[in-house]
């Protein structure tokens, strides 16, 4: 344990905390060499590195043992597609196509090459001072094989998450004890947080709130398409 | 019981019955999501006092039960165990929908998850509107109940089918 009555309260120690969130950064850089796709160093809120998926577990493996990041925070997948459906929950009445648009997508801190990543916070709560300090790591899946690692080996705690992962974005982790339904009635079909997956009710019905949408009294109704309907 | 199934009550004496069984219905609180709050404010403190309307929410298991109800969003891995939940009620039974989630599936009525009003599964009784609903609201839905089963013909509820969610 490191002596904690010379860390000073207030900016100076926010400083001392982003010299450590850099720190982070080049000990996982060092110890993973080329696997490290990019990475990102938030001052006040942490850092973010992306590996190759091949070192997904040999970074989580170094997160542990060289940083003291022993609290597995959560696991969970992102799809960086625009949603084939539209933004409002009416706009599939208006005829979008329901196609993905083809890459690249915008993605997040780090950068990233796929449509789909898994991202996983590891964090060290033993240091009091560094009591903030985490890392967000996260790794491009590519759409035609979408496999990766398993953390359970490190991190019994990563098992559910990966089971929600696995149903929620049909993403393979290879190695767990038993990928099966957690959230879902087994016998489930598709994987509800792809952006591409169709929400039955809206296609089938309008969204019924929008009767709700009028204008207010002494203004004209707006020309955004959505009030229109109403009017008619 | 044997003059019940038979049809042949007198009249007064059904109305007798009836008054009996609707101010004392045992009530199974199905508490699902934040409607369950509200049924608890209802069930449980002296302000709402549901308890003078004959409602007594303290059924040990649902075969004890005369009413569940069902406040909260349904699942459709919920489903199963409401199913269950219901045969395991004996005749007569009755079902209160506490809630849009219940009723229709309310704001997740476009969720890949959500069962779109638990009527599809069990015959509902009295659905009670409200996002969620106040505790009054619940206390109404009850008093309807409790006119419906005042106005229930017993023999012809005896000498039915068995109701069995399908």
């Amino acid at each position: 344990m490191a002596d904690t009555t010379e860390v000073p309260a207030g900016e100076a120690g926010g400083t001392q905390l982003d010299e450590a969130r850099q720190g982070v950064v080049d000990t996982l850089t060092d110890a993973l060499g080329d696997a490290v796709l990019g990475s990102h160093v938030q001052p006040g809120h942490g850092s973010w590195l992306r590996v190759d998926r091949s070192a997904w577990t040999a970074a989580a493996e170094a997160a542990k043992y060289q940083l003291g990041c022993t609290f597995f925070e959560f696991l969970s997948a992102i799809d960086w597609a625009p949603s084939p459906w539209g933004r409002y929950e009416d706009a599939a009445l208006e005829g979008a196509a329901p196609s993905l648009p083809e890459g690249p997508f915008e993605t997040g801190y780090a950068g990233g090459d796929t449509r789909f990543q898994v991202v996983c916070r590891l964090a060290n709560v033993r240091r009091h001072e560094e009591a903030h300090l985490n890392v967000v790591l996260k790794a491009d899946v590519p759409d035609d094989d979408l496999r990766i690692a398993s953390l359970v080996p490190l991190f019994s705690g990563a098992s559910w998450h990966e089971r929600e992962c696995w149903e929620m974005f049909g993403i393979t982790f290879e190695g767990h004890p038993g990928l099966r339904h957690i959230y879902l009635p087994s016998g489930f079909e598709g994987n509800p947080l792809r952006k591409d997956f169709p929400l039955l009710a809206r296609l089938v019905k309008p969204w019924p709130g929008i009767v709700d949408v009028e204008p207010m009294p002494d203004e004209p109704p707006s020309g955004d398409g959505r009030t229109e309907e109403v009017a008619e | 019981m044997g003059l019940v199934e038979s049809g042949k009550l007198p009249k007064p004496l059904t109305s007798l019955l009836n008054t009996a069984r609707k101010y004392s219905l045992w009530a199974y609180q199905w508490g699902l999501a934040c409607c369950a709050i509200e049924m608890g404010a209802a069930f449980a403190s002296p302000r709402y006092d549901v308890m003078r309307l004959g409602v007594i929410p303290l059924p040990s298991s649902p075969r004890q039960a005369d009413v569940v109800i069902i406040s909260g969003t349904v699942t459709d891995k919920m489903v199963p165990a409401i199913k269950r939940l219901y045969e395991q009620m004996a005749d007569p039974k009755y079902v209160i929908s506490m809630g849009s989630c219940a009723n229709c599936g309310g704001p997740y009525w476009d969720s890949y998850s959500v069962t779109k009003g638990v009527d599809q599964v069990i015959p509902v009784d009295v659905f009670v509107p409200g996002c969620p609903p106040r505790p009054e609201a619940l206390l109404e839905g009850i008093v309807l109940l409790q006119q419906r089963i005042g106005r229930e013909d017993m023999a012809e509820r005896w000498r039915g089918d068995p109701l069995v969610a399908q």
